[in-house]
């Protein structure tokens, strides 16, 4: 059998293949671009980027648990005049659609970045943080409020111009369908999932939460079963009716999770904490994936997605 | 023409060539790296660091972990860890290196189970080292615990590299069981520290409880001998690497004598590459509108100029 034909189409974008980055574990691209070819890459999602420059927050931002990490960074970003000036130009070098994650304390500041990024052409779409677990104001606040996914959508999907709107959902709600449902009515074109979830560590000898944040988002192997879960509900309740894919990430670390969540219903899928401990470990999911439809004579991996069994 | 790179030299593997028991939670690994790791390595600096993962490895039986550690470090572990060396050799075309640990969590016990033919992953060598300054020719190194490992490998350096420069280190720990290298003596019986005898830089050493050379700090001991007069401080420069207090008090002696100082320093990371954004260290930064903003200690340090950090 011929080598699989792994392209998909993804938001209106023709993309060579479904693996991502993940937005927050692999910088503005050129810190990973060190470690593998990026231009391999189906997407590219960036850390996010606000307004105005952000300091994040005071250490310790991450501690390493059982089966994942911690991480409390609280937005740590260079700002979008920096990202314009000195990161665009590089992201232009490459071969791979990047979605830039954008994030905000107020509406008007995702309108603000959204808008002035839309005519960059080396820029292929946006991720809107919505989930971040880690700052006051903006990220998670939003994000749970069905009514304000909704109406944050809609603003930024108007000045978004012709690229594609992912939304990046959290699971730290009741249901998350409901929010789901809140981003497409909102004009979403695709939804990513998940971020984080909202988690705490204690030192037991000082009785203090190890995190300065004093709690973090849980990422890494921990969360995946849960992830898995949810992406195949939302794919079947919400995201295959409406026509709109879903970008699967939650403890991705080798090919054989990344096809749990094409089966799940993923279009695409995203790897984040595991390119901490190998940078290279895209490249590796993709070339297990190449060998996963290989073996079980999938022609096209795009036949891939929502195949669940019941 | 789109950009296309595949450089995942910096990723290698090496092989234990020796595992030695230096204190009872102290230990010396002696790592040969592959080729790639080796054309890594060839212009490596004092100070940088290698990401570790111990993750492969299995635990100790229950009777080989220290007892304190029972419940903590046998947790399973997923990120790497980064560690300094305390020398880089050459050995025909490759490269060996010696790290030294201690014995503190789940990925250091897990270390303690390799012998010699084991393999691990690195990445490295990562970071900014020291800088060497080569118009101030009297240089002291001081370190404290753990920060012992790269001083030492500078203080080879600089001998080896720059024949001229009149080389002084002052070594301080907890106590004598909290040394992460050998304890030797001289011609006379004094007490020496063979890692830095042995390439001909003078040494003094202290410990908390005085059960090793001078009672007392290490800081406590370089600001008593460090007079401006005797000690031309137009012609000097620190170089430090020890717990955060240390440095700390190193770099308000340093400003107070009018020396330079370069501090190697530390901070929780979870990649060691600059991708997770977690080992943020404060500094002064005029640009910034409060004065100071946050460099990662991965990729902007270890290694920063002491007047450039900002000790809370």
């Amino acid at each position: 059998m011929t080598k699989a034909n792994l392209s998909i189409e993804f938001a209106g974008l023709s993309l060579k293949n479904p693996v991502f980055t993940a937005s927050g574990t692999c910088g503005y691209i050129d810190e990973l671009a060190a470690f593998m070819d990026v231009s391999a890459l189906g997407g590219f999602t960036t850390k996010s980027i606000t307004q105005h420059p952000r300091k994040g927050n005071p250490t310790p931002r991450i501690v390493e648990t059982d089966a994942g990490m911690l991480n409390a960074i609280g937005l740590a970003n260079i700002g979008l005049d920096r990202f314009l000036r000195e990161k665009v130009p590089l992201i232009a070098q490459y071969d791979t659609a990047v979605f830039v994650n954008v994030a905000g304390r107020t509406i008007d500041e995702y309108v603000a970045v959204t808008e002035r990024l839309s005519q960059e052409k080396a820029i292929a779409g946006f991720e809107l943080n919505i989930s971040c677990p880690n700052v006051k104001k903006g990220g998670i606040t939003f994000g749970t409020d069905p009514q304000q996914v909704e109406t944050i959508t809609q603003a930024v999907k108007k000045v978004a111009g012709a690229k594609p709107l992912m939304v990046k959902l959290t699971p730290t709600v009741t249901d998350i369908t409901v929010t789901a449902r809140a981003a497409i009515a909102g004009g979403a074109d695709a939804l990513s999932m998940v971020n984080t979830f909202t988690a705490m560590v204690i030192d037991i000898e000082s009785r203090r939460p190890i995190l300065a944040n004093r709690t973090g988002g849980l990422s890494g192997p921990a969360i995946k079963p849960i992830a898995v879960y949810l992406v195949q509900r939302v794919y079947r309740e919400v995201a295959k009716p409406a026509g709109i894919p879903i970008l699967g990430m939650g403890g991705i670390r080798n090919a054989s999770d990344a096809a749990e969540f094409l089966i799940a219903g993923a279009t695409a899928v995203a790897v984040g904490t595991a390119s901490f401990i190998r940078p290279d470990c895209c490249q590796s999911v993709l070339d297990g994936l190449c060998d996963y439809c290989r073996r079980h004579k999938i022609a096209n991996i795009r036949d891939l997605t929502g195949t669940l069994q019941d | 023409m789109k950009h296309r790179s595949a450089q995942s030299s910096r990723i290698f593997t090496a092989v234990v060539r020796q595992h030695r028991i230096i204190r009872p939670r102290y230990r010396l690994l002696t790592l040969e790296l592959d080729a790639k790791g080796s054309a890594a390595f060839a212009s490596v600096m004092p100070g940088q660091f290698v990401e570790i993962d111990a993750g492969p490895l299995s635990l100790p039986q229950d009777k080989d972990i220290p007892a304190e550690l029972l419940d903590s470090a046998k947790r399973n572990i997923m990120l790497r860890r980064p560690f300094s060396f305390s020398a880089v050799r050459h050995k025909g075309n490759k490269f060996e290196i010696d790290i030294s640990y201690h014995v503190v969590g789940p990925s250091t016990v897990r270390l303690t189970t390799l012998v010699p033919g084991d393999s691990l992953s690195l990445i490295g060598p990562l970071g900014n080292g020291f800088r060497i300054d080569q118009s101030r020719p009297i240089t002291v190194l001081i370190a404290g615990g753990m920060g012992s490992p790269p001083i030492q490998h500078l203080a080879a350096y600089l001998k080896s590299q720059y024949p001229q420069m009149r080389v002084t280190a002052f070594i301080g720990a907890r106590s004598i069981n909290e040394i992460p290298f050998d304890i030797g003596t001289d011609s006379e019986g004094g007490i020496i520290f063979p890692a830095f005898s042995s390439v001909g830089v003078p040494h003094a050493m202290t410990t908390d409880d005085g059960s090793l050379g001078v009672k007392g700090f290490v800081t406590q001991l370089v600001e008593k001998l460090l007079v401006p007069g005797p000690f031309q401080t137009d012609k000097a420069i620190l170089y430090a690497c020890g717990p955060e207090p240390m440095l700390a008090t190193v770099s308000r002696l340093a400003a107070k004598i009018e020396v330079p100082c370069q501090l190697s320093m530390e901070r929780m990371m979870a990649c060691g590459i600059g991708l997770c954004q977690s080992c943020a260290i404060k500094t002064r930064d005029p640009q910034a509108e409060d004065g100071w903003s946050y460099r990662l200690c991965c990729k902007d340090g270890p290694v920063l100029d002491g007047k450039d950090v900002i000790f809370d």
